[in-house]
């Protein structure tokens, strides 16, 4: 810079302030354990939504008549579910855990403790599994 | 002074939007696994019979509307919890794009997409 533009700098109105945006480096979540749990608890998102787009498949199919009709058995399938179970599995115990932190109530009272409240999480995503196991397994037979 | 006397509003669509996000996320939480873990591995491996490996059972059981109504929360939800995820995972990449408002619509949009698709295969695939 020349003195004469720095001068000029002094003189007129201060021109708009530079931005040193912080940009995060790309690998950040790979650093630290918590940053890379964080990351895959968040990316559940994608499989499961996979999956659901799958079973929306599985009904429309349903409409193609008696003749056309094929349940998907290839093991590619069943590799994919159990990719996409892992992810289900993890999205579960993060999200019902997560209700331990977010939910505060009383009774009689008394603050019902953390514990207590996911472990209600828990029991109500085991009550609700076996009856969804049981009605898809129950209604194969006719 | 002015700003003292303006009635509060409500922040309706934030509601709206976070109480989908909670639901879609104990919905899939809840329910999702199960679906993966019968449909997906068990029935494939012919360890259970499970209802959608036969054409009869499948269609009789999408014929209740009680199931029609289970099939749409199950599957229309969790997409309005997958959305904000997806989105501020994108943020959190690096892509402050995600927090514009074309991307809202976008994500958004995409799971009321879903919802619709979803609403329009139930009714039209073994109608009531």
């Amino acid at each position: 810079m020349t003195t004469e533009a720095t001068a000029e700098a002094t003189t007129e109105a201060p021109a708009a302030p530079r931005e040193y945006s912080w940009r995060m480096p790309a690998n950040w979540w790979t650093r630290n354990r918590h940053y890379f749990l964080y990351t895959v608890r968040e990316f559940t998102a994608l499989p499961l939504a996979l999956w659901l787009l799958w079973l929306l498949v599985e009904i429309r199919r349903a409409g193609d008549g008696p003749a056309r009709y094929a349940p998907h058995s290839s093991t590619a399938f069943v590799v994919f579910s159990v990719v996409v179970l892992a992810f289900a599995l993890y999205h579960s115990y993060t999200f019902l855990t997560l209700a331990g932190t977010i939910l505060h109530f009383k009774v009689l009272d008394r603050p019902v403790p953390a514990r207590l409240i996911v472990l209600s999480q828990f029991a109500a995503w085991a009550a609700a599994s076996v009856v969804v196991a049981f009605v898809l397994i129950w209604f194969a037979h006719e | 002074m002015s700003e003292a006397v303006k009635p509060q509003r409500l922040a309706l669509m934030h509601l709206f939007w976070w109480f989908m996000f909670a639901q879609g996320g104990v919905i899939a939480a809840l329910l999702i696994p199960v679906h993966v873990l019968v449909q997906g591995i068990l029935g494939p491996l012919g360890i259970v019979p499970v209802v959608d490996r036969h054409y009869d059972t499948w269609v009789s059981v999408l014929g209740n509307p009680l199931v029609k109504l289970y099939l749409l929360v199950l599957i229309a939800f969790p997409f309005f919890h997958f959305a904000h995820r997806l989105r501020y995972l994108l943020v959190d990449f690096g892509v402050p794009a995600a927090k514009s408002v074309p991307a809202q619509v976008v994500f958004y949009g995409g799971a009321v997409v879903v919802t619709l698709v979803t609403v329009y295969i139930l009714l039209t695939t073994v109608p009531i």
